[in-house]
């Protein structure tokens, strides 16, 4: 028992090196990550606006809630694209730094190795995503009075694991082809969020995508902010259970996945610097 | 040799590296039917490393050495055959395998570019799990050994190649590796660099008995270090044991350099003349006639200056790629 305990303990160290690394690298290029923020904030106001468009075409809805619906969905695209990028970026990043056999050679766990990534990237999703959010709604003066943010932010906590399961799934993607792997991986966030109800209900979807949408975390993490933020909804047992099931399978089909695209790099040689 | 640090028995690596004909028409033709060709970059070498030996690992470019070592670090699986370190199977990852065995090469970059190597070497004492006393007590030592107190803060990007060399060193010893593969450390350093990161090594197998492969295109690296070569070229050894034995054993001749007090004459009579400057003839003749040679110089000639030298080692290794060319 103690054994596993100092076991778990190294382990973590190990996990607190890898988000410590990566607060690094951000807070060294924290003025890019300003820019690239700005640009982030332009293109969700372009799909914002849309509401304002539809008014303004003769549309009759209304305008507050589906401001705040497309701004919900402009987040969670967001926010999802961070951690998937960050994932992404564990094996492409390194592959081009030139570090990425050393990483695969040290004595950490992939679990371990992937799981700080993914901590870091959870934390500064949920900063960047919150940022956004509070912007883009300052910008439209949307006031929200009913809201339930803590609730909204539970849920997409809950939802980050599923996230990190399915990121893991992508960011073998370089590893496997080191010249188109990353641009793969934004094709999976595109495949995912469009099942999902993104800008637009579920109901709406064909049927066989709505089957589909039963199995991507992104539909409940959806739905469930939406309530909270338009209604002021608690958190929802039919949005946490699936969430938590989906992370139950994804997280070790994630790593599995890694594993196996590890041992097809070892046995062809793709380890390789790319840059 | 139970005990070797280093054990590999007919290592096998095979890559199915694909090839077609230039032109747009192989190019599509390519795309349904793809053709590949089987290339064996280690084909069956079998050796051993006793703990705390230098081994000099040779070869041409594309010989099959950073293949070697990748496979020897887990890197890359093997084809065939077996390699053990430290008694582990590489490809395993067994931690106590990995927290004891380092790889360095020469054209690559462990530490973040971005960072100043100093956390790097945090990050390496949080995944090597190294107490906080010995990671502070050897980083500094080695910080002080390579004279690099000044780079260390700066961020890896903003060092010239040599200074990264050596701050890289630094990061891939400080969990106190006992089996160090160094594939090429030296490339593209000054002489004076490589001579530091020489001297380094060596001070550093001493301290900790570690064994070292090093691979070099440098002789001067290789003559200084290691008493053992292994010569590889396409895959297989040609090749293993003393570096002294390796001249005996492929180049048949010496040199004898000499410096004539009436100027240099014409020497064709004693050997073949493989050089002139100057006043300076150089001559090569068969090993077996060098005593006799350089007696009928001394005493028909007015001798200045003479040297007798084995062949300069880059030639005994061009010698030995050229049979293996041959053959």
């Amino acid at each position: 028992m103690r054994a596993m305990a100092m076991t778990l303990k190294h382990e973590l160290i190990g996990l607190s090196g890898v988000v410590e690394r990566n607060i690094y690298l951000t807070k060294r290029y924290i003025f890019w990550d300003v820019a690239f923020f700005v640009w982030t904030v332009a293109n969700t106001l372009t799909i914002v606006f849309i509401a304002e468009g539809i008014v303004a075409t003769g549309g009759e809805i209304d305008v507050e809630q589906v401001t705040t619906q497309l701004l919900i969905g402009a987040v969670v695209w967001a926010y999802l694209g961070i951690i998937f990028a960050f994932l992404m970026e564990t094996v492409a990043w390194e592959r081009w730094e030139g570090t990425i056999e050393y990483t695969f050679m040290a004595p950490l766990s992939r679990a371990m190795h992937l799981g700080g990534t993914g901590v870091f990237a959870v934390i500064y999703g949920l900063v960047r995503a919150s940022l956004l959010f509070v912007v883009v709604a300052l910008f439209f003066g949307l006031s929200m009075p009913d809201a339930n943010f803590a609730a909204a932010l539970v849920l997409l906590v809950i939802a980050s694991v599923s996230f990190f399961g399915i990121g893991m799934m992508t960011s073998v993607l370089p590893l496997i082809s080191p010249e188109k792997g990353a641009q793969l991986g934004f094709i999976a966030q595109g495949m995912l969020l469009v099942v999902s109800g993104v800008y637009y209900p579920v109901s709406v979807l064909p049927q066989w995508m709505q089957w589909l949408s039963t199995i991507s975390p992104a539909t409940y993490a959806l739905r469930g902010i939406r309530a909270s933020i338009l209604d002021g909804a608690g958190l929802a047992w039919e949005d946490v259970w699936p969430l938590l099931v989906i992370g139950a399978v994804s997280i070790p089909l994630g790593l599995w996945v890694f594993h196996r695209g590890e041992l097809y790099a070892k046995r062809h040689g793709k380890l390789k610097r790319s840059g | 040799m139970s005990d070797a640090a280093v054990r590999v028995d007919g290592l096998l690596k095979v890559f199915d590296v694909p090839e077609r004909e230039a032109g747009l028409k192989a190019a599509t033709k390519s795309l349904v039917r793809r053709r590949t060709r089987e290339v064996r970059a280690v084909d069956g070498i079998s050796f051993e490393l006793a703990p705390g030996e230098i081994v000099g690992f040779l070869g041409p470019n594309g010989a099959g050495k950073t293949t070697t070592l990748k496979m020897l670090s887990g890197l890359l699986y093997v084809s065939g055959g077996e390699a053990r370190v430290l008694g582990h199977v590489p490809s395993k990852r067994e931690r106590d395998f990995l927290r004891r065995i380092a790889l360095v090469m020469g054209n690559r970059n462990q530490l973040q570019w971005d960072l100043p190597a100093l956390d790097s070497f945090e990050l390496n004492r949080s995944i090597y799990r190294i107490p906080r006393p010995d990671f502070v007590a050897l980083r500094d030592e080695l910080v002080e050994l390579l004279e690099i107190g000044d780079l260390v803060r700066k961020p890896v990007r903003q060092l010239s190649l040599g200074e990264r060399m050596k701050v890289e060193i630094v990061g891939s010893l400080l969990h106190r590796p006992q089996v160090l593969f160094l594939d090429e450390p030296t490339i593209g350093l000054d002489v004076t660099m490589q001579k530091r990161i020489r001297e380094f090594v060596a001070l550093y197998r001493q301290r900790h008995e570690a064994t070292v492969m090093l691979t070099s295109h440098y002789m001067a690296d290789v003559e200084a270090l290691c008493e053992r070569v292994i010569v590889i070229h396409h895959g297989k050894i040609l090749f293993d044991g003393d570096l002294a034995a390796l001249s005996d054993t492929v180049a048949a001749w010496k040199t004898i350099a000499v410096v004539l007090e009436n100027g240099a004459g014409d020497l064709s009579g004693y050997g073949e003349v493989i050089h002139r400057d100057g006043d300076l003839v150089t001559l090569r003749v068969p090993k077996a006639e060098t005593a006799r040679v350089t007696a009928r110089l001394l005493a028909e000639q007015e001798v200045l200056d003479l040297n007798v030298e084995d062949p300069p080692i880059e030639d005994v290794i061009e010698l030995v790629f050229a049979q293996d060319a041959v053959e």
